[in-house]
């Protein structure tokens, strides 16, 4: 994967032209919306939204199935631990006694310290609501960040009353995600090439030989950073405000149309979610 | 005289945690207009001065600093870095660390937004400085889609677009392949004579230096050693060879000639002047052809290394190579040459199955490297890549050539005795106990080869070994090669200093556009000026000397280094003088 391809969709759409700010709007909408929801079909079905509006804008489906892949256990360990021992939190949300929920399994008694526990299906939609939020929360970002070119994004962040400084390293940091990816992937490559059979190592030993690409990472990185100061300071850069912009970040019509979109959603989530309780966690998937 | 653009007085400079001055006591003056070569083995202090320019040295690094640097009127220590920036401009060595945006245009406004230039300015300098460059018509394009030799002109655009009355380069080109290089010379001398922009360069390219520059200042230990024109300096043959720099072939071939007992006044510098001087010469001699001492071992048994009908088509539908055929025996010293994207790098990384082909098949020893997995093959086939630090993940270099052998299942007495073998073979036995990293980067080199080494290849690979290496360094690495071959391991070596390698390389397989262009011996090979040219690989000069012999004599002189065109010509000499 090259370092240009894994930060920056390569289609040209509606998304792509729009300007950062209503994207940064979007995103915290969509966090707070995702935040605020309980209810695993309702958060499901916006996890669903942002990943279709991922594939759509460009995303590549290589980084979706990476996010998911790493997620997966992530979500395993959540309908383990909210199946098995979410009953207080279910309770109070839903109001039933956890003599009410519905098991779909019970470890025999006999079994020693867990007997009797039991997987209930309320809490594992409470744990399908958890991995809805924290999906919609992982992917909405690449959705805005992923879509806007690093430059833009820093006219955009200033336009947003963002301090230039902060601007600046927050695209600094996106610019040295991709080369950090690149560099472990040269590294895990050298230690391949001195014959070392990750295939055939167990999981510590493997984690061993990982955990010594720390070094050269490090340093490597250390080593960039400092070069990356000398032509900085070289270019007259000195993280001044004071400064022109080659790009102007003006809104446009559709800027302004997401801006509404996205204000009139959060209203009306916030609004059904404390009046009519839509979102709210009832147990009841169907 | 013009006036002085920048005055040195004195200065000489210490890093912080630092026992030793970098530079001391440098009195140089640089005129407006003039175009300054620095020379001078790696640690003599070149990097240091050139950033001692901008203020980055003393103003970032800190340290101890003594005398004055004046720029454009300007105290170096008296003005911040981003007023000095708006007069020096300043190119690095590797052109992947100096890009800081996501687009052409954004790279190029960088600095003039930090220098509060309004947009309307910044947009009409753009398009100026791109034409300068030549580069017109990319203010859209991603950095990172740019060549090597793009990116470093990409570099100077946006120094230019500050205007300022020095630009300072830093080894631009050493990381670059021959006609990145090409580029970046020819952009910096149009600069300087078309513009009149004044140039202080730092390389260890001999060549080009002799055409480019007006005058030459040669740095040893952080002293000015001498300074003077390119026929000044480069004809101090001794001189350069006990600093362990290298004069321009031409050079070095006309003073062997007077060696020879020539007579020759004055010692060319560049190339032009080299074949204008020789032909006289060559129609006075009866000339011998050099022995062919270095033949290709005989091709007799299976090969070891076969390659057939190999393709690889990249996801991206990159066509790397198409349909390459090759027999690789033991005991051979193969060169694999070409421009950057010819697919030598391709082409050897399925030796070792980091790629699979396409089509085709590629078999190691008989065997299909499909059947194999990428630790079997590297315990046969022993990889040494570019950069040396990211090979390197242990705290001793003992550790370090160990690493591997504890992983797959050594016995303690045997990783023992490799690691003792290794180290001594690498002339590391003194390092065993530092850090692999304090150690300098030719010495980081050999603690990857020893490690290499220790896993016993018979095939080792070196991609590209000699790249950011001064003369020095680089003959160091390929005298290791050398060495590896003469005990019997099969060498393979990627590179398109071609030069380097004429006194070490039996075979050349010439990639060009992942097509095999040429597989030959390396006198036919080195010969074959137009095809190399098609790949934009540049012959050693003393091929070309040779073949300027040849074209004004009829006779075919098959050379390769400075010795061997000097011994042609003296060995059946009719009248030695010129």
């Amino acid at each position: 994967m090259s370092t240009l391809a894994f930060r920056t969709v390569e289609r040209d759409s509606f998304f792509t032209r729009l300007d950062f700010r209503p994207k940064l709007f979007m995103i915290a909408v969509i966090t707070t919306v995702a935040f605020v929801w309980e209810d695993p079909l309702m958060g499901g079905g916006l996890a669903a939204m942002v990943l279709l509006a991922c594939l759509a804008v460009g995303v590549k489906p290589d980084y979706i199935r990476t996010v998911l892949l790493l997620m997966f256990p992530f979500g395993l360990i959540l309908i383990f631990t909210q199946g098995f021992f979410s009953a207080a939190l279910i309770t109070t949300l839903t109001g039933l006694p956890p003599s009410a929920f519905h098991m779909l399994f019970v470890l025999p008694s006999t079994w020693p310290m867990i007997g009797g526990a039991g997987l209930s299906w309320e809490g594992m939609q409470y744990a399908l609501n958890i991995i809805a939020k924290s999906l919609t929360m992982t992917m909405v970002i690449p959705l805005g960040v992923f879509t806007t070119d690093v430059d833009t994004m820093i006219v955009g962040l200033v336009k947003a009353r963002i301090p230039y400084k902060i601007a600046f390293v927050f695209s600094s940091t996106l610019r040295f995600f991709p080369l950090l990816f690149a560099r472990t992937q040269a590294i895990i490559e050298a230690q391949r090439l001195r014959g070392l059979a990750f295939e055939a190592m167990g999981p510590v030993k493997r984690l061993r030989v990982y955990a010594r690409i720390v070094v050269p990472l490090i340093l490597g990185a250390l080593n960039e950073s400092q070069m990356l100061d000398v032509v900085l300071q070289s270019r007259a850069f000195d993280g001044s405000p004071d400064r022109t912009y080659l790009h102007d970040s003006r809104l446009m019509a559709a800027d302004y149309a997401l801006f509404g979109l996205f204000g009139l959603f959060l209203l009306t989530a916030i609004i059904g979610y404390v009046v009519f309780g839509v979102g709210r966690f009832t147990g009841v998937l169907w | 005289m013009p006036q002085a653009i920048a005055t040195f007085e004195n200065v000489s400079y210490m890093y912080p945690r630092s026992s030793a001055p970098v530079l001391r006591d440098i009195s140089l003056e640089i005129r407006k207009g003039e175009f300054l070569g620095l020379i001078g083995p790696n640690g003599a202090g070149k990097t240091t001065l050139c950033l001692a320019f901008n203020g980055i040295v003393p103003q970032f690094y800190g340290g101890r600093f003594f005398g004055s640097v004046n720029v454009a009127g300007l105290d170096t220590l008296e003005h911040p870095i981003s007023t000095l920036a708006r007069y020096v401009g300043i190119v690095l060595e590797n052109p992947e660390t100096q890009i800081t945006a996501t687009s052409v245009e954004n790279e190029i406004a960088f600095a003039l937004e930090n220098l509060k230039v309004p947009r309307e300015e910044i947009r009409a300098r753009i398009p100026r400085v791109l034409e300068a460059v030549r580069l017109e018509g990319m203010e859209r394009r991603h950095p990172q889609e740019l060549s090597g030799g793009q990116k470093q002109r990409l570099a100077i655009a946006a120094m230019l677009a500050v205007r300022p009355s020095l630009l300072v380069l830093d080894e631009p080109t050493s990381q670059l392949d021959p006609v990145g290089a090409q580029e970046v010379f020819s952009t910096v001398q149009e600069l300087n004579r078309e513009l009149g922009v004044t140039i202080v360069m730092a390389s260890h390219a001999a060549e080009e230096l002799a055409e480019c520059a007006d005058r030459l200042v040669l740095l040893n230990a952080g002293q000015i050693v001498d300074e003077g024109p390119p026929a000044k300096l480069y004809t101090q043959v001794e001189l350069m060879q006990r600093l362990h720099l290298r004069p321009p072939d031409v050079t070095r071939t006309f003073h062997y000639l007077r060696e020879a007992g020539f007579s020759i006044p004055e010692l060319p510098v560049t190339l032009d002047q080299g074949i204008a001087a020789i032909k006289p010469l060559a129609t006075a001699c009866r000339l011998q052809a050099p022995e062919t001492q270095r033949v290709p071992a005989p091709r007799d048994g299976h090969p070891l290394v076969s390659v057939t009908h190999l393709t690889h088509t990249y996801e991206n539908g990159t066509q790397a190579l198409q349909d390459v055929s090759l027999d690789i025996h033991k005991g051979e010293y193969v060169l694999i040459a070409g421009q950057n994207g010819a697919g030598k790098s391709t082409l050897v990384r399925h030796f070792l199955r980091l790629l699979m082909p396409t089509a085709g098949e590629v078999r190691i020893d008989d065997v299909p490297t499909r059947d194999l997995s990428i630790s079997t093959l590297a315990r046969r086939v022993g990889y040494v890549a570019q950069n040396p630090d990211n090979q390197i993940f242990n705290t001793t270099v003992e550790k370090e050539i160990a690493f591997a052998l504890r992983y797959l299942d050594t016995a303690t007495d045997e990783i023992r005795a490799r690691t003792e073998r290794s180290l001594a073979a690498m002339g590391l036995l003194d390092a065993r106990d530092r850090h692999p990293l304090s150690l300098p980067r030719g010495e980081r080199a050999r603690v990857v080869i020893a490690a290499i080494l220790a896993l016993e290849p018979e095939v080792v690979i070196f991609d590209e070994p000699t790249t950011g290496q001064d003369y020095q360094g680089a003959r160091y690495i390929l005298e290791l090669t050398k060495q590896l071959h003469d005990a019997g391991k099969t060498v393979i070596v990627i590179t398109h200093h071609l030069y380097l390698m004429a006194e070490y390389a039996e075979r050349v397989i010439v990639m060009g556009k992942g097509i095999l262009l040429r597989d030959a011996p390396i006198r036919v090979a080195f010969h074959e000026t137009d095809l190399l040219a098609s790949t934009y690989l540049v012959p050693p000069q003393a091929v070309q000397l040779a073949q300027a012999v040849s074209e004004a004599t009829g006779m075919p002189l098959p050379c390769l280094t400075p010795q061997e065109v000097a011994d042609a010509l003296a060995c059946h000499t009719i009248g030695r003088s010129v």
